[in-house]
């Protein structure tokens, strides 16, 4: 009795796309180059997200034991946490909660706790039979068991919450789902449309437009909240 | 006067922080919002493994005992219609309320989910909860008269539309008028006071057996919580179930009483509303990994604010509303 492998691999095929545009905007946009690095840093976290949850659901894709993966988002968790208290010094209190940092911050810890709750001693109830990346794996057949479910609800319900907050907000009200570093392409480079030609230029508008960038959050919140409840 | 001071305090809010907030969440839109943030959890506890197990297809068929010829006979035939296509139609039915939840929460879509959703939860009502219990002995305390019957009055009270010349009293109002909005809430709660006191539910060890048979499956914290409630109720079913109906009858009159009256009844339906989800409901038992939602208590909760007397009663909140935009 488990959630069908077909429905975790939709999910988990929706998290690679994630990671895939990912790696397009990183490269489009040239984040990692921005002041500060927190473009880059966003965009980045949605390429570890994506290829690590595409990992938990489906065990073929996973590339890096999940104590790696704990120690990569707690790095990643760290990051955002410096970027909100920098936000919040330069910006103040109101923007931060505004600001694109918070929901990074939670989906960080999420991750953080799901892959040290994957990590962990089988859980109770858990057949404990051993598995890809260290995880245990419930007898059924299906995904590994979580250790402590009310934290693993509590993800949850934050991650629904940042869904439907991120659905309600308008693409390009405000930089919010800009944070891939959107900017305008300098003429003579490889991607002005000259260059490139049209159908990259549409490429490029296209991968780093806001609701580009919303539709991977979104997918992100969703399939991180739904990996959490099928595993309580 | 007071508009225009609002409106430069709002410009200099987003000038010093840099943001803007989305265009017409007002209080109605809040309310919508976590209607959808419900429905997204319900259709991701649908895709939950126990409910890829027979446990669901018999959860279906067992709601149809006791039920009218005529109303349990569509659920046994909607029950072996799941027993034999479990995977695909339990796919099919997390999938339609995971979509449910997004398009509410998505502006351009939020009206088309809402009326779907009103479909979607009657089907559901009769075809999946055999009417929630209310024809063969529904109590209060587990989720009467059905958690999704709530959802289709949450999106009728919700609906995106304004009385044209009529000031709404509070958000329940705006779509339908005060005094529909108060005679369904008049209902809703007046039924449930009725539940409280038919004879199985105000049996004296009825309620102490409905709180400690929650406690299956859940983790410590709230087992302790469930027997806590249950040690204090041993043989006292008659006056808790007393208690609760005079709790409940005080609840449906409080909106039809003046503002600061009707605030306390409101505060009293919040606080039925937790207990009823705390020790009734085990929080809809939502870590057992078995739960189809978060049952009435979150519902109830939410038509309570939707009847919050605003402070400034009437339409126009929609503040952050473009010009030309119609609120969401």
């Amino acid at each position: 009795m488990s959630t069908p492998a077909w429905i975790l691999g939709i999910f988990a095929a929706m998290m690679v796309l994630v990671a895939e545009v990912s790696a397009g905007q990183l490269m489009i946009a040239q984040a990692w180059a921005r002041r500060g690095g927190a473009g880059a840093g966003t965009a980045v976290f949605r390429l570890l997200t994506g290829i690590a949850i595409a990992g938990i659901l489906v065990p073929g894709l996973s590339i890096l034991p999940n104590a790696v993966w704990g120690a990569a988002f707690a790095v990643v968790m760290t990051w955002f946490a410096w970027c909100l208290w920098r936000e919040n010094r330069e910006r103040g209190a109101a923007a931060v909660a505004h600001g694109p940092y918070v929901p990074h911050l939670v989906q960080s810890a999420a991750m953080l706790y799901m892959f040290a709750a994957l990590a962990g001693p089988p859980a109770a109830g858990s057949s404990g039979t051993g598995g890809m990346s260290g995880m245990e794996w419930r007898s059924s057949g299906g995904l590994p068991a979580l250790h402590a479910p009310t934290l693993a609800l509590i993800f949850a319900l934050l991650l629904i919450a940042l869904t439907i907050h991120d659905l309600n907000r308008q693409a390009d009200a405000d930089g919010y789902f800009q944070v891939a570093g959107r900017r305008p392409v300098p003429a003579g480079t490889a991607l002005a449309p000259a260059a490139a030609g049209p159908a990259a230029y549409t490429a490029q508008r296209l991968l780093l437009s806001p609701a580009v960038v919303k539709g991977c959050q979104v997918a992100i919140s969703v399939t991180m909240a739904f990996v959490l409840i099928i595993m309580i | 006067m007071i508009s225009a001071r609002a409106e430069s305090k709002r410009v200099r809010r987003r000038e010093r922080t840099g943001v803007t907030t989305s265009p017409g969440t007002d209080a109605r839109r809040v309310l919508q919002l976590i209607l959808a943030a419900i429905w997204l959890l319900d259709g991701m506890l649908q895709y939950q493994p126990s409910m890829y197990g027979t446990m669901f297809g018999q959860m279906i068929g067992g709601s149809a005992a006791g039920n009218p010829g005529v109303i349990a006979d569509p659920i046994s035939w909607n029950a072996a219609l799941v027993e034999h296509h479990q995977v695909l139609l339990n796919t099919v039915f997390a999938t339609i309320q995971l979509l449910l939840g997004l398009g509410i929460a998505y502006r351009p879509t939020a009206r088309l989910a809402l009326a779907a959703s009103i479909a979607w939860s009657l089907a559901v009502w009769w075809f999946g909860e055999g009417l929630g219990d209310v024809l063969t002995g529904a109590s209060p305390v587990s989720g009467a008269p059905g958690a999704v019957i709530l959802y289709a009055l949450l999106a009728v009270l919700l609906w995106p539309t304004d009385r044209p010349g009529v000031t709404a009293p509070f958000v329940a109002a705006r779509a339908v008028g005060a005094p529909v909005a108060r005679l369904l809430w008049l209902v809703l709660w007046g039924s449930l006071a009725y539940f409280a006191l038919t004879p199985a539910n105000r049996a004296p060890q009825t309620l102490h057996d409905m709180i400690v048979s929650m406690s299956g499956g859940e983790p410590g914290w709230v087992t302790w919580l469930e027997n806590q409630a249950a040690a204090a109720l041993p043989g006292r079913g008659l006056t808790a179930s007393i208690v609760l109906a005079v709790a409940l009858i005080a609840v449906a009159a409080g909106v039809f009483l003046p503002p600061p009256l009707a605030r306390s009844g409101l505060i009293l339906a919040l606080v039925v509303a937790a207990f009823i989800w705390v020790f009734g409901e085990a929080f809809g038992q939502l870590l057992t990994g078995g739960a189809t939602d978060p049952n009435s208590g979150p519902l109830l909760a939410l038509l309570a604010l939707a009847y919050w007397p605003l402070a400034t009663a009437g339409q126009g909140e929609d503040h952050d509303a473009r010009p030309g935009e119609k609120p969401a």
